[in-house]
Order: C-alpha cells, then structure tokens, then sequence
C-alpha cells in the first residue's frame, strides 16, 4: 500500500512552494528564485518531504508592492502548467525598518494537458516579519488559506471544505548576492487526515505539516 | 501567455510527462515458486485448522492472458474439483493491489468454506506482474487477466448462472469492469469488499481539494461509474475503520451508486481495510457470503 499512498501524497500541491515575497522589494527591484519541499509524508515508515519544485520571479512594481510569479516544475512534469501569481502588498513597516507586515492575494492555475482540465485557487496570505543582525536576515510567520471554488467533488459528490489553510513559519538567511529560506509550514488543519490514503505527518490528526527550502538573487538595483 | 503555454506543453511532451499510474501496484515478485499453507510471509487475516484445503483440490497453472496482442502467461489458482466445474457454483476472486497468491491465500481458503468445504469452487489469479506472472501490471491487463481466468472458467463447463465474481480493494477494479461489460462471460452475481470508487477520490481524498484525477495518472478506473451498469445482485462489504480507502467517500459512493436489481451492504463496525473478515467473525463473515450466493 506505501506505493499507493505515494501516489496519492505527490499530487498534494497545495502550499507548495516557500512563501514568494516576505519584505516587499523596493521599486525597479528584481529577483529570481527557486523551491523545493513540501508536505511531509510517511513513506515506507520514514518520513519524507515530497519533492516539489518551483522557479519564481518578483519584480517591484512600487515600493511596497511586488508581484510575483511561479512555474511549478514537478507539476509540469506531470502534464500539467501549474503557475502562482501573486501581489507582495506593505501593510506596515517599522521606522527603522526592523518589523513590518505583508498581505499577500494571489492566485494558483491549473491546467492538465491530459484532460484539458483548468482549476484556479485563489490564495490569501499575511506574513509577519522581524529583520535583524548586520546581514538582515529575515524571520517570519503568517497565516494563509487556498480558496476552493469548486462545489462539486468525484462523482457529484458536495465539497466540503471552502477554505485550505495553513501557518508558516521561516527563517530567511542573507547572503552577499544570494538569500536562502527554510520553511515549515501547517497545512489544512481544519481537514481531517484520517481514513484518507496517504499518512501524512503531523502533530495532530488533522492536516500536515511540510518543510520547505528556497533560494533568492536580486537582479538589477541591490 | 499562449507562448507560455506552448512552451510548458513542449516541455512535458519532451519529458514523456510522468504519471503515477504504476504506483498503484504493490506486487511482490520475489519468489520461486507459490507456497500456500507454508507462506511464511504477512497474510491478510488467519485462519484456523478447520478451514485447511486438501492438497488434491489445490490446482496450481497458468494462463495465458492476451490483451491487443500483449500476451502474458499468468498463474492461476483453482480450488475444488476441476473436474465438476460443469456443476459447481464459483467464486472468481479477484485480489487486492499487494503481494502474489500467497498473501490472499487463507481469504482464499475461507470462501472455499462458505457453506461448508468445497461447497463452491474458488478461483483466483496473480495479476500480470504479480507474483510468478509475467510481464508489468497494467489497467487493460487486470481485466484481460480476468477475463483470460473466465475463458478457462468457461472452457472447463462453467455457465453464466453459476459464475460469481468476488473483487477486493484494488480487484473491485476488474470485478466491476468485467460484471459492467462482459467479455467471455456474463456474472450473476458481484461481491465487492472495500472497493475504492476511482482513482480521482483517492486524489480528492489526499488533496483535500476537488483536482481532477487526470492531472497525474492517465487510469481510466472509475467503478463509482461502472457500477451504475451492473445490473446482477451486488454485495458490498466494507469496514468502517478502513483507514486506505475511506467507506464514505468510497464504498458509500459505489454502493449508492448501482442501481440494479438487489443490492446488500454490510458496514462491518471497526473493520480496517484488510481485516474485514477477521473482525467480523469468520463464521459470521462466511455465513452472509453464503447467504447472498444462495439467494
């Protein structure tokens, strides 16, 4: 059954990339980046991140506000375009620059060259944010959700979940030309786990929790 | 944006596009030979002495199986006695989605007892890529193999009438596929325990969202529509503690979902995937599957 259950585990793509702006950049700003983890799983009795992939890139439209993009490549592998676009909107920042507050609205597509089947999942996301230390780095958490527009699961059967949401926390490391973020994250703890065919790992009996690593440059004006 | 999008298809077409269709499959092919009542491997429940099979009725062969010109020589297992065939009631079991024979065999053993030994005969097949048999598993190989056990079935003097088809988990694929649409022959009647309705549940179930099952395997099995064209007396047995496939999102749906002539459900209380039979009594269990054979 642990091959099965694998099946199963990688086409969980929710909350599947590092959180894309955590600081807004500044106007004219560019970055390039990339992901990968995601919801931890039991496989084979060990516990195993699933191996999700993703390339992103933000540009600053203004200063406190960036838009962001992804191109899921582990989705693509299996047929399928997924893409994350996303606002990094300032809701707060300290004088000093040490504290602020992020607002995020985005949406994820979807779409599977097998069946020609399109889903978009619209996502809101707050992220919490403490600068700090001589190179900057970053700590963080939030509070986010997926949307769920559809109504109607397999075989008419009701949806019953409206909402995916999780809590994130992370530490993003500053380096002189590259950062790098490492990310845990709570996913759906409001849907329960149980009696479903993958065993995922949490603390609780609902949702799972994931781990996630990313890597950041800044293009252009540093 | 329509660059984009020729751009992510060209990728994937270059890359084949991984599917997860295999994964379903957890055969074990690491064995020489089947060993039955010396297995020492991990069984799918116990059984006692009182449900043992004399070696004269144990019938070890194989098959061959030829899907579109893909032929593969399957093993077969017939419990009973070949040679009454043309007058016996049987049961054709159709196993799960792990292991070979062997782990199936005391489940085997015990619908050989239904009604006393050797009332009916049983029937039961590895699957293409499990066990002793050739070849890698397929969907289009699951209901060729049982197909190909049906050929020898009917070769051998067996008649629609007298022909049931009992699947298990992953085997309520073939059970439904081949009770929905026969081929060589036409089922009376359709047991399914812990049947799963379709591969986009399991996605749904593990996603918590409503992604369509196509995303990631091209599996076209879906007995939560099939069932709707089974039209033979169904008996459906599911644990409510089956923790790998769900009885409410899908045993309940397959069950709620066939619109035949009779139906029966038993929602065995606790009972987890595999262990169905064992929890609700052997005796009790045998005692149903008896009943709904005889009605």
């Amino acid at each position: 059954m642990f091959r099965i259950g694998l099946f199963v585990a990688l086409v969980v793509l929710a909350s599947c990339s590092t959180t894309r702006v955590i600081k807004p950049l500044d106007k004219g700003e560019k970055q390039i980046g990339a992901s990968f983890g995601g919801p931890a799983i039991i496989f084979s009795g060990a516990p195993i991140p699933l191996p999700l992939t993703s390339i992103s890139y933000a540009h600053g439209l203004d200063t406190g506000l960036t838009l962001a993009g992804g191109l899921h490549t582990t989705a693509l592998l299996f047929g399928n375009a997924e893409i994350d676009l996303s606002l990094g909107i300032r809701v707060f920042e300290s004088n000093n620059e040490r504290f602020g507050l992020t607002a995020s609205p985005g949406v994820h597509l979807f779409y599977g060259f097998r069946g020609n089947a399109f889903r978009a999942y619209p996502q809101l996301e707050g992220i919490g944010w403490w600068q700090y230390g001589e190179k900057n780095h970053l700590l963080y958490g939030g509070l986010g959700t997926w949307v769920e527009l559809v109504r109607e699961k397999a075989h008419s059967e009701v949806q019953q979940h409206e909402l995916m949401p999780y809590v994130t926390l992370g530490h993003q490391f500053a380096g002189a030309k590259w950062k790098w973020q490492v990310e845990a994250r709570y996913i759906g703890f409001n849907y329960s786990t149980d009696n479903i065919v993958v065993e995922y790992l949490g603390p609780f009996p609902n949702g799972t929790t994931g781990l996630y690593v990313g890597l950041t440059r800044k293009l252009g004006k540093q | 944006m329509r660059r984009l999008i020729t751009l992510m298809a060209i990728a994937c077409l270059s890359t084949s596009c991984l599917k997860l269709d295999s994964l379903l499959y957890s055969p074990y092919t690491d064995i020489e030979s089947y060993a039955l009542d010396d297995y020492e491997g991990r069984q799918e429940i116990e059984v006692g002495a009182e449900y043992a099979i004399p070696e004269s009725k144990q019938h070890l062969f194989t098959l061959s199986s030829d899907p579109e010109g893909d032929a593969k020589e399957i093993w077969a297992l017939y419990i009973g006695d070949i040679s009454r065939i043309a007058t016996d009631t049987v049961i054709l079991y159709l196993h799960g989605n792990t292991g070979h024979l062997d782990l199936y065999w005391t489940r085997i053993k015990l619908l050989a007892n239904a009604g006393g030994s050797n009332r009916f005969g049983v029937m039961a097949i590895d699957y293409r890529g499990f066990g002793l048999s050739e070849g890698p598993p397929t969907e289009e190989g699951l209901y060729e193999d049982a197909d190909a056990a049906m050929k020898w079935l009917k070769e051998n003097g067996l008649s629609d009438d007298r022909l049931v088809v009992y699947g298990y988990s992953l085997g309520s694929a073939p059970a439904t596929e081949i009770t929905a649409n026969p081929r060589t022959m036409r089922p009376s009647k359709l047991m399914l325990e812990a049947p799963f309705a379709s591969d986009e549940v399991m996605v749904q179930d593990g996603s918590g969202l409503t992604m369509p099952g196509d995303y990631f395997s091209s599996l076209q099995i879906d007995n939560a529509d099939e069932i709707k064209k089974v039209n033979v007396p169904f008996f459906w047995i599911h644990g409510t503690a089956d923790s790998f496939l769900s009885i409410e999102t899908h045993g309940e749906v397959v069950y709620k979902n066939y619109e035949g002539i009779y139906s029966e459900a038993h929602r065995v209380e606790g009972g987890e995937h595999s262990d169905v039979p064992a929890v609700m009594g052997l005796a009790p269990y045998l005692d149903v599957v008896l009943e709904f054979i005889e009605r």
